[in-house]
Protein backbone atom coordinates (compact mmCIF):
# COMPACT_ATOMS: atom_id res chain seq x y z
CA UNK A 1 0.00 0.00 0.00
CA UNK A 2 1.22 3.52 -0.78
CA UNK A 3 1.07 6.65 1.33
CA UNK A 4 -1.21 9.43 0.14
CA UNK A 5 -1.60 12.77 1.90
CA UNK A 6 -4.82 14.73 1.73
CA UNK A 7 -4.33 18.00 -0.18
CA UNK A 8 -6.87 19.66 2.07
CA UNK A 9 -5.54 18.91 5.56
CA UNK A 10 -2.39 16.82 5.11
CA UNK A 11 -3.74 13.70 6.83
CA UNK A 12 -1.82 10.70 5.57
CA UNK A 13 -3.37 7.30 4.77
CA UNK A 14 -2.36 4.14 2.90
CA UNK A 15 -3.99 3.52 -0.47
CA UNK A 16 -4.08 0.57 -2.85
CA UNK A 17 -5.77 0.18 -6.22
CA UNK A 18 -6.28 -3.07 -8.05
CA UNK A 19 -7.89 -1.25 -10.99
CA UNK A 20 -8.96 2.27 -11.93
CA UNK A 21 -12.42 1.57 -10.45
CA UNK A 22 -11.16 0.09 -7.19
CA UNK A 23 -9.76 1.91 -4.13
CA UNK A 24 -8.71 0.60 -0.71
CA UNK A 25 -7.95 3.11 2.05
CA UNK A 26 -6.29 2.10 5.30
CA UNK A 27 -6.63 4.68 8.07
CA UNK A 28 -4.67 4.79 11.32
CA UNK A 29 -6.08 6.08 14.60
CA UNK A 30 -4.11 9.29 14.30
CA UNK A 31 -5.28 9.81 10.70
CA UNK A 32 -8.90 9.33 11.79
CA UNK A 33 -8.48 11.97 14.48
CA UNK A 34 -6.72 14.38 12.11
CA UNK A 35 -9.18 14.18 9.22
CA UNK A 36 -11.37 17.29 9.34
CA UNK A 37 -14.20 15.74 7.30
CA UNK A 38 -14.43 12.37 9.10
CA UNK A 39 -14.49 13.91 12.56
CA UNK A 40 -17.69 15.77 11.67
CA UNK A 41 -20.72 13.69 12.76
CA UNK A 42 -22.77 12.06 10.00
CA UNK A 43 -20.03 11.80 7.37
CA UNK A 44 -18.78 8.41 8.46
CA UNK A 45 -20.84 6.49 5.95
CA UNK A 46 -18.55 6.39 2.94
CA UNK A 47 -15.41 8.43 2.74
CA UNK A 48 -13.73 11.79 3.03
CA UNK A 49 -14.33 13.56 -0.29
CA UNK A 50 -11.21 15.73 -0.02
CA UNK A 51 -9.10 12.64 0.47
CA UNK A 52 -10.78 10.89 -2.45
CA UNK A 53 -9.89 13.82 -4.70
CA UNK A 54 -6.31 13.68 -3.45
CA UNK A 55 -6.16 10.00 -4.29
CA UNK A 56 -7.51 10.64 -7.80
CA UNK A 57 -4.92 13.38 -8.26
CA UNK A 58 -2.16 11.01 -7.14
CA UNK A 59 -3.33 8.46 -9.73
CA UNK A 60 -3.49 11.06 -12.50
CA UNK A 61 -0.02 12.36 -11.73
CA UNK A 62 1.36 8.82 -11.83
CA UNK A 63 2.30 8.92 -8.14
CA UNK A 64 -0.06 6.04 -7.42
CA UNK A 65 -0.39 3.11 -9.81
CA UNK A 66 -2.50 -0.02 -10.03
CA UNK A 67 -1.20 -3.12 -8.22
CA UNK A 68 -2.26 -6.76 -8.15
CA UNK A 69 -3.56 -9.15 -5.52
CA UNK A 70 -0.46 -11.34 -5.65
CA UNK A 71 1.02 -9.86 -2.48
CA UNK A 72 -2.19 -10.62 -0.56
CA UNK A 73 -2.31 -14.11 -1.86
CA UNK A 74 1.38 -14.91 -1.37
CA UNK A 75 1.99 -13.34 2.03
CA UNK A 76 -1.23 -13.05 4.02
CA UNK A 77 -2.49 -16.08 2.18
CA UNK A 78 -0.24 -18.48 4.04
CA UNK A 79 -2.28 -18.77 7.19
CA UNK A 80 -4.75 -16.46 8.83
CA UNK A 81 -5.13 -16.79 12.60
CA UNK B 1 9.94 -26.05 -9.62
CA UNK B 2 8.48 -22.85 -11.02
CA UNK B 3 5.44 -21.13 -9.51
CA UNK B 4 3.22 -22.19 -12.44
CA UNK B 5 3.19 -25.79 -11.22
CA UNK B 6 2.69 -25.03 -7.50
CA UNK B 7 -0.70 -26.22 -6.37
CA UNK B 8 -2.52 -24.07 -3.85
CA UNK B 9 -3.59 -26.13 -0.84
CA UNK B 10 -6.46 -25.05 1.35
CA UNK B 11 -5.48 -24.34 4.94
CA UNK B 12 -8.67 -25.21 6.78
CA UNK B 13 -7.15 -24.79 10.24
CA UNK B 14 -9.39 -25.37 13.22
CA UNK B 15 -12.12 -23.01 14.37
CA UNK B 16 -11.33 -21.04 17.53
CA UNK B 17 -12.28 -22.72 20.80
CA UNK B 18 -13.61 -19.51 22.31
CA UNK B 19 -16.80 -17.75 21.23
CA UNK B 20 -17.15 -14.14 20.13
CA UNK B 21 -17.44 -11.42 22.73
CA UNK B 22 -20.50 -9.29 22.07
CA UNK B 23 -24.27 -8.98 21.95
CA UNK B 24 -26.04 -11.94 20.36
CA UNK B 25 -29.71 -11.90 19.40
CA UNK B 26 -31.69 -14.89 20.71
CA UNK B 27 -34.94 -14.02 18.97
CA UNK B 28 -38.06 -11.90 19.30
CA UNK B 29 -38.45 -10.80 22.90
CA UNK B 30 -42.13 -11.67 23.19
CA UNK B 31 -41.50 -15.24 22.09
CA UNK B 32 -39.90 -15.77 25.51
CA UNK B 33 -42.80 -14.23 27.43
CA UNK B 34 -45.24 -17.14 27.58
CA UNK B 35 -44.69 -17.68 31.32
CA UNK B 36 -42.45 -20.74 30.91
CA UNK B 37 -38.65 -21.09 30.87
CA UNK B 38 -36.93 -21.71 27.50
CA UNK B 39 -33.82 -23.70 26.64
CA UNK B 40 -31.20 -22.07 24.45
CA UNK B 41 -28.16 -24.16 23.47
CA UNK B 42 -25.43 -21.58 22.85
CA UNK B 43 -21.72 -20.80 23.43
CA UNK B 44 -20.94 -24.46 23.99
CA UNK B 45 -23.34 -24.68 26.92
CA UNK B 46 -27.03 -24.51 27.77
CA UNK B 47 -28.87 -21.40 28.84
CA UNK B 48 -32.33 -20.84 30.22
CA UNK B 49 -34.38 -17.76 29.31
CA UNK B 50 -37.40 -16.82 31.44
CA UNK B 51 -39.58 -13.83 32.12
CA UNK B 52 -40.24 -13.03 35.77
CA UNK B 53 -43.60 -11.79 37.01
CA UNK B 54 -42.28 -8.26 36.48
CA UNK B 55 -41.89 -8.99 32.74
CA UNK B 56 -38.10 -8.70 32.70
CA UNK B 57 -36.36 -11.29 30.55
CA UNK B 58 -33.51 -13.09 32.28
CA UNK B 59 -30.83 -15.49 31.09
CA UNK B 60 -29.08 -17.93 33.43
CA UNK B 61 -26.90 -20.98 33.05
CA UNK B 62 -29.37 -23.84 32.55
CA UNK B 63 -27.81 -26.27 35.02
CA UNK B 64 -28.61 -25.65 38.67
CA UNK B 65 -25.42 -25.47 40.74
CA UNK B 66 -27.10 -27.52 43.48
CA UNK B 67 -27.28 -30.95 41.82
CA UNK B 68 -27.24 -30.09 38.11
CA UNK B 69 -30.97 -30.07 37.43
CA UNK B 70 -32.06 -28.32 34.23
CA UNK B 71 -33.79 -25.06 35.12
CA UNK B 72 -35.41 -24.94 31.68
CA UNK B 73 -37.72 -27.72 32.89
CA UNK B 74 -38.61 -25.71 35.98
CA UNK B 75 -41.35 -23.25 36.83
CA UNK B 76 -41.44 -19.48 37.07
CA UNK B 77 -42.44 -18.51 40.61
CA UNK B 78 -42.71 -14.76 41.12
CA UNK B 79 -39.60 -13.16 39.69
CA UNK B 80 -37.57 -16.33 40.18
CA UNK B 81 -37.17 -19.63 38.38
CA UNK B 82 -37.65 -22.78 40.46
CA UNK B 83 -35.55 -25.82 39.66
CA UNK B 84 -37.62 -28.95 38.86
CA UNK B 85 -35.26 -31.14 40.91
CA UNK B 86 -35.45 -29.62 44.43
CA UNK B 87 -37.31 -26.32 43.95
CA UNK B 88 -34.29 -24.06 44.55
CA UNK B 89 -35.29 -20.53 43.44
CA UNK B 90 -33.04 -18.40 41.21
CA UNK B 91 -33.61 -14.77 40.27
CA UNK B 92 -32.48 -12.82 37.19
CA UNK B 93 -29.26 -11.77 38.92
CA UNK B 94 -28.30 -15.40 39.48
CA UNK B 95 -28.93 -15.18 43.23
CA UNK B 96 -30.65 -18.00 45.06
CA UNK B 97 -33.73 -16.40 46.59
CA UNK B 98 -34.97 -19.41 48.50
CA UNK B 99 -34.83 -23.13 49.18
CA UNK B 100 -38.25 -24.10 50.55
CA UNK B 101 -37.01 -27.15 52.49
CA UNK B 102 -33.84 -25.53 53.89
CA UNK B 103 -33.20 -23.42 56.97
CA UNK B 104 -31.00 -21.04 55.04
CA UNK B 105 -29.57 -20.42 51.58
CA UNK B 106 -25.85 -21.30 51.49
CA UNK B 107 -23.73 -18.13 51.07
CA UNK B 108 -22.07 -19.50 47.92
CA UNK B 109 -25.41 -20.06 46.19
CA UNK B 110 -24.92 -18.08 43.01
CA UNK B 111 -25.28 -19.07 39.37
CA UNK B 112 -24.25 -17.18 36.25
CA UNK B 113 -26.65 -14.50 35.08
CA UNK B 114 -25.91 -13.41 31.52
CA UNK B 115 -26.30 -9.66 30.77
CA UNK B 116 -29.36 -9.02 28.61
CA UNK B 117 -30.64 -6.23 26.41
CA UNK B 118 -33.97 -5.67 24.71
CA UNK B 119 -33.88 -3.62 21.54
CA UNK B 120 -36.03 -3.55 18.39
CA UNK B 121 -38.44 -5.98 20.12
CA UNK B 122 -35.61 -8.54 20.19
CA UNK B 123 -33.74 -10.14 23.08
CA UNK B 124 -29.94 -10.00 23.23
CA UNK B 125 -27.47 -11.75 25.50
CA UNK B 126 -23.87 -10.64 26.10
CA UNK B 127 -21.19 -13.29 25.78
CA UNK B 128 -17.72 -12.63 27.16
CA UNK B 129 -15.04 -15.26 27.91
CA UNK B 130 -13.46 -12.64 30.21
CA UNK B 131 -16.79 -12.30 32.08
CA UNK B 132 -16.80 -8.51 32.11
CA UNK B 133 -19.93 -6.34 31.86
CA UNK B 134 -20.75 -4.92 28.42
CA UNK B 135 -19.29 -1.44 27.85
CA UNK B 136 -21.89 1.32 27.42
CA UNK B 137 -20.62 2.31 23.96
CA UNK B 138 -21.03 -1.22 22.56
CA UNK B 139 -24.74 -1.57 22.00
CA UNK B 140 -27.43 -2.33 19.44
CA UNK B 141 -28.97 0.66 17.62
CA UNK B 142 -32.72 1.22 17.71
CA UNK B 143 -34.67 0.82 14.45
CA UNK B 144 -37.45 3.40 14.68
CA UNK B 145 -39.41 1.68 11.88
CA UNK B 146 -39.90 -1.39 14.11
CA UNK B 147 -42.21 0.74 16.25
CA UNK B 148 -44.00 2.50 13.37
CA UNK B 149 -47.52 1.51 12.26
CA UNK B 150 -46.66 2.25 8.63
CA UNK B 151 -44.37 -0.78 8.72
CA UNK B 152 -45.25 -4.46 9.03
CA UNK B 153 -44.28 -6.45 12.12
CA UNK B 154 -41.17 -8.64 12.25
CA UNK B 155 -41.27 -11.95 10.49
CA UNK B 156 -38.78 -14.30 12.12
CA UNK B 157 -37.09 -17.46 10.92
CA UNK B 158 -34.49 -19.70 12.42
CA UNK B 159 -32.23 -22.34 10.93
CA UNK B 160 -29.36 -24.44 12.22
CA UNK B 161 -26.23 -24.39 10.08
CA UNK B 162 -23.57 -27.09 10.42
CA UNK B 163 -20.57 -24.78 10.02
CA UNK B 164 -18.51 -22.30 11.99
CA UNK B 165 -20.28 -18.94 12.28
CA UNK B 166 -17.42 -17.07 10.57
CA UNK B 167 -18.90 -18.31 7.27
CA UNK B 168 -21.89 -16.01 7.56
CA UNK B 169 -19.76 -13.02 8.55
CA UNK B 170 -17.53 -13.56 5.45
CA UNK B 171 -20.62 -12.75 3.39
CA UNK B 172 -20.36 -9.04 4.15
CA UNK B 173 -17.42 -8.66 1.72
CA UNK B 174 -18.70 -11.07 -0.90
CA UNK B 175 -19.81 -9.00 -3.87
CA UNK B 176 -19.52 -11.71 -6.50
CA UNK B 177 -21.94 -14.14 -4.86
CA UNK B 178 -24.77 -11.64 -5.32
CA UNK B 179 -24.66 -12.44 -9.03
CA UNK B 180 -24.47 -16.22 -8.76
CA UNK B 181 -26.49 -16.90 -5.61
CA UNK B 182 -28.91 -13.96 -5.34
CA UNK B 183 -29.28 -13.06 -9.03
CA UNK B 184 -28.31 -9.41 -8.80
CA UNK B 185 -25.65 -7.25 -10.58
CA UNK B 186 -23.81 -5.04 -8.08
CA UNK B 187 -23.07 -1.70 -9.73
CA UNK B 188 -21.65 -0.14 -6.54
CA UNK B 189 -20.11 -2.06 -3.65
CA UNK B 190 -18.25 -0.72 -0.65
CA UNK B 191 -17.07 -2.07 2.70
CA UNK B 192 -16.08 0.08 5.68
CA UNK B 193 -14.70 -1.50 8.86
CA UNK B 194 -14.21 0.65 11.94
CA UNK B 195 -14.27 -0.11 15.65
CA UNK B 196 -16.82 -2.83 16.33
CA UNK B 197 -18.84 -2.06 13.18
CA UNK B 198 -18.44 -3.63 9.74
CA UNK B 199 -20.54 -2.20 6.90
CA UNK B 200 -21.49 -2.96 3.34
CA UNK B 201 -23.00 -0.44 0.94
CA UNK B 202 -24.34 -1.81 -2.30
CA UNK B 203 -26.43 -0.91 -5.32
CA UNK B 204 -27.41 -3.76 -7.58
CA UNK B 205 -29.73 -4.29 -10.51
CA UNK B 206 -31.76 -7.44 -11.08
CA UNK B 207 -30.44 -10.03 -13.56
CA UNK B 208 -32.66 -10.08 -16.65
CA UNK B 209 -32.03 -13.79 -17.28
CA UNK B 210 -32.96 -14.96 -13.77
CA UNK B 211 -36.02 -12.91 -12.85
CA UNK B 212 -37.48 -14.65 -9.82
CA UNK B 213 -40.89 -14.36 -8.17
CA UNK B 214 -39.69 -11.63 -5.83
CA UNK B 215 -38.43 -9.50 -8.69
CA UNK B 216 -41.74 -9.94 -10.51
CA UNK B 217 -43.65 -9.03 -7.32
CA UNK B 218 -41.51 -5.91 -7.00
CA UNK B 219 -42.48 -4.69 -10.47
CA UNK B 220 -40.01 -6.49 -12.73
CA UNK B 221 -36.60 -4.98 -13.41
CA UNK B 222 -35.49 -3.23 -10.25
CA UNK B 223 -32.56 -1.49 -8.59
CA UNK B 224 -31.75 -2.52 -5.05
CA UNK B 225 -30.00 -0.19 -2.61
CA UNK B 226 -28.65 -1.88 0.49
CA UNK B 227 -26.91 -0.41 3.54
CA UNK B 228 -25.92 -3.10 5.99
CA UNK B 229 -23.83 -3.09 9.15
CA UNK B 230 -22.73 -5.63 11.68
CA UNK B 231 -22.89 -4.05 15.13
CA UNK B 232 -20.51 -6.42 16.87
CA UNK B 233 -19.77 -9.97 15.74
CA UNK B 234 -23.22 -11.33 15.11
CA UNK B 235 -26.08 -8.85 14.52
CA UNK B 236 -26.55 -7.14 11.19
CA UNK B 237 -29.13 -4.51 10.30
CA UNK B 238 -29.67 -4.13 6.55
CA UNK B 239 -31.73 -1.24 5.23
CA UNK B 240 -33.03 -2.05 1.77
CA UNK B 241 -34.84 -0.07 -0.88
CA UNK B 242 -35.99 -1.57 -4.15
CA UNK B 243 -36.94 0.79 -6.99
CA UNK B 244 -38.71 -0.36 -10.11
CA UNK B 245 -40.60 1.54 -12.83
CA UNK B 246 -43.79 1.92 -10.80
CA UNK B 247 -43.03 0.71 -7.27
CA UNK B 248 -40.62 1.56 -4.45
CA UNK B 249 -40.39 -0.79 -1.49
CA UNK B 250 -38.38 -0.18 1.69
CA UNK B 251 -37.46 -2.74 4.29
CA UNK B 252 -35.16 -3.65 7.13
CA UNK B 253 -33.63 -7.10 7.23
CA UNK B 254 -32.03 -8.48 10.36
CA UNK B 255 -29.40 -11.14 9.82
CA UNK B 256 -28.06 -12.51 13.09
CA UNK B 257 -26.62 -15.67 14.56
CA UNK B 258 -25.36 -17.26 17.72
CA UNK B 259 -22.98 -20.21 18.01
CA UNK B 260 -24.15 -23.50 19.48
CA UNK B 261 -20.68 -25.05 19.20
CA UNK B 262 -17.56 -24.26 17.14
CA UNK B 263 -19.12 -26.11 14.20
CA UNK B 264 -22.76 -25.35 14.49
CA UNK B 265 -24.70 -22.14 14.78
CA UNK B 266 -28.23 -20.80 14.73
CA UNK B 267 -28.87 -18.37 11.89
CA UNK B 268 -31.91 -16.15 12.31
CA UNK B 269 -33.39 -13.58 10.01
CA UNK B 270 -36.39 -11.36 10.07
CA UNK B 271 -37.72 -8.42 8.17
CA UNK B 272 -40.14 -5.53 8.22
CA UNK B 273 -41.35 -3.63 5.18
CA UNK B 274 -42.95 -0.25 4.78
CA UNK B 275 -46.50 -0.58 3.51
CA UNK B 276 -46.36 1.11 0.09
CA UNK B 277 -48.47 4.24 -0.38
CA UNK B 278 -51.25 4.48 -2.94
CA UNK B 279 -52.19 0.78 -2.85
CA UNK B 280 -54.93 -0.99 -0.88
CA UNK B 281 -54.00 -2.32 2.61
CA UNK B 282 -54.32 -5.89 1.32
CA UNK B 283 -52.04 -5.21 -1.64
CA UNK B 284 -49.58 -3.44 0.68
CA UNK B 285 -49.41 -6.51 2.95
CA UNK B 286 -48.94 -8.71 -0.11
CA UNK B 287 -46.04 -6.65 -1.43
CA UNK B 288 -44.43 -6.54 2.00
CA UNK B 289 -44.81 -10.31 2.35
CA UNK B 290 -43.23 -10.95 -1.09
CA UNK B 291 -40.33 -8.68 -0.25
CA UNK B 292 -39.77 -10.47 3.02
CA UNK B 293 -40.29 -13.94 1.53
CA UNK B 294 -37.71 -13.22 -1.18
CA UNK B 295 -35.13 -12.31 1.45
CA UNK B 296 -35.70 -15.66 3.18
CA UNK B 297 -35.07 -17.54 -0.07
CA UNK B 298 -31.75 -15.71 -0.30
CA UNK B 299 -30.65 -17.12 3.05
CA UNK B 300 -31.64 -20.64 2.13
CA UNK B 301 -29.45 -20.26 -0.97
CA UNK B 302 -26.50 -19.04 1.13
CA UNK B 303 -26.91 -21.80 3.73
CA UNK B 304 -26.85 -24.47 1.03
CA UNK B 305 -23.32 -23.31 0.16
CA UNK B 306 -22.08 -23.01 3.76
CA UNK B 307 -23.24 -26.49 4.70
CA UNK B 308 -21.07 -28.06 2.01
CA UNK B 309 -17.99 -25.84 1.85
CA UNK B 310 -14.64 -26.15 3.59
CA UNK B 311 -13.33 -23.70 6.13
CA UNK B 312 -10.48 -21.81 4.41
CA UNK B 313 -7.93 -19.64 6.19
CA UNK B 314 -5.90 -18.77 3.09
CA UNK B 315 -8.37 -17.73 0.39
CA UNK B 316 -6.88 -17.26 -3.06
CA UNK B 317 -8.31 -13.89 -4.09
CA UNK B 318 -8.53 -12.19 -7.47
CA UNK B 319 -8.52 -8.45 -8.03
CA UNK B 320 -12.31 -8.35 -8.20
CA UNK B 321 -12.84 -10.01 -4.81
CA UNK B 322 -13.68 -8.15 -1.63
CA UNK B 323 -11.44 -7.49 1.39
CA UNK B 324 -11.60 -10.92 2.99
CA UNK B 325 -8.35 -10.63 4.96
CA UNK B 326 -9.24 -7.21 6.34
CA UNK B 327 -12.71 -8.44 7.33
CA UNK B 328 -11.21 -11.36 9.21
CA UNK B 329 -8.77 -9.02 10.89
CA UNK B 330 -11.75 -6.89 12.07
CA UNK B 331 -13.61 -10.02 13.20
CA UNK B 332 -10.61 -11.23 15.19
CA UNK B 333 -11.14 -8.46 17.80
CA UNK B 334 -14.13 -10.40 19.15
CA UNK B 335 -11.93 -13.44 19.81
CA UNK B 336 -9.19 -11.40 21.47
CA UNK B 337 -9.01 -10.29 25.09
CA UNK B 338 -9.92 -6.59 25.29
CA UNK B 339 -6.44 -5.57 26.49
CA UNK B 340 -4.85 -7.33 23.51
CA UNK B 341 -6.95 -5.79 20.72
CA UNK B 342 -4.54 -4.27 18.19
CA UNK B 343 -5.02 -0.99 16.30
CA UNK B 344 -5.10 -3.05 13.07
CA UNK B 345 -8.30 -4.76 14.14
CA UNK B 346 -10.28 -1.57 14.76
CA UNK B 347 -8.72 1.16 12.60
CA UNK B 348 -10.93 2.34 9.76
CA UNK B 349 -10.54 0.46 6.50
CA UNK B 350 -12.40 1.27 3.28
CA UNK B 351 -12.68 -0.94 0.22
CA UNK B 352 -14.63 0.03 -2.85
CA UNK B 353 -14.68 -2.94 -5.26
CA UNK B 354 -14.26 -2.74 -9.02
CA UNK B 355 -17.84 -3.47 -10.01
CA UNK B 356 -17.68 -2.19 -13.54
CA UNK B 357 -15.06 -4.63 -14.76
CA UNK B 358 -16.64 -7.63 -13.00
CA UNK B 359 -20.08 -6.62 -14.26
CA UNK B 360 -18.86 -6.57 -17.88
CA UNK B 361 -17.95 -10.26 -17.68
CA UNK B 362 -21.31 -11.04 -16.10
CA UNK B 363 -23.18 -8.99 -18.67
CA UNK B 364 -21.71 -11.32 -21.28
CA UNK B 365 -22.94 -14.37 -19.37
CA UNK B 366 -26.45 -12.94 -19.04
CA UNK B 367 -26.58 -12.02 -22.74
CA UNK B 368 -25.46 -15.54 -23.63
CA UNK B 369 -28.21 -17.10 -21.50
CA UNK B 370 -30.88 -14.86 -22.99
CA UNK B 371 -29.64 -15.68 -26.51
CA UNK B 372 -29.69 -19.45 -25.80
CA UNK B 373 -33.28 -19.23 -24.54
CA UNK B 374 -34.36 -17.25 -27.57
CA UNK B 375 -32.78 -19.94 -29.76
CA UNK B 376 -34.57 -22.73 -27.89
CA UNK B 377 -37.88 -20.88 -28.11
CA UNK B 378 -37.51 -20.62 -31.89
CA UNK B 379 -36.38 -24.28 -32.27
CA UNK B 380 -39.18 -25.65 -29.98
Amino acid sequence: MNEVSCRSCGTCVLVEKFSPQHTSVQWSRSAMRACTELSRPGTHAHTCTALRESIDAAVQSGQLSVSTRDVDVRTRGRTVA
Amino acid sequence: MNSDSEVRVIDAGAPPTRFARGWHCLGLADSFRDGTPHTVAAFGTELVVFAGEDGTLNVLNAYCPHMGGNLADGTVKGDSLACPFHDWRWNGKGKCTGIPYARRVPPLARTKAWPTLEQNKQLFVWNDPENKQPPADITIPRIAAAFDDEWTDWTWNSMIVEANCREVVDNVVDMAHFFYVHYGFPTFFKNVFEGHIASQYMTSISREDMMGETAKALGGKNTLHSEASYYGPSYMIDYLRSDSADLSVEGYLINCHYPITENRFVLQYGAIAKKPQGVSPERAEQIAASFVGGLGKGFEQDAAIWKRKSRINNPLLCEEDGPVYQLRRWYEQFYTDVADISEEMTARFEFEVDTTRAVTAWEAEVAENLAKRAEQAVAG
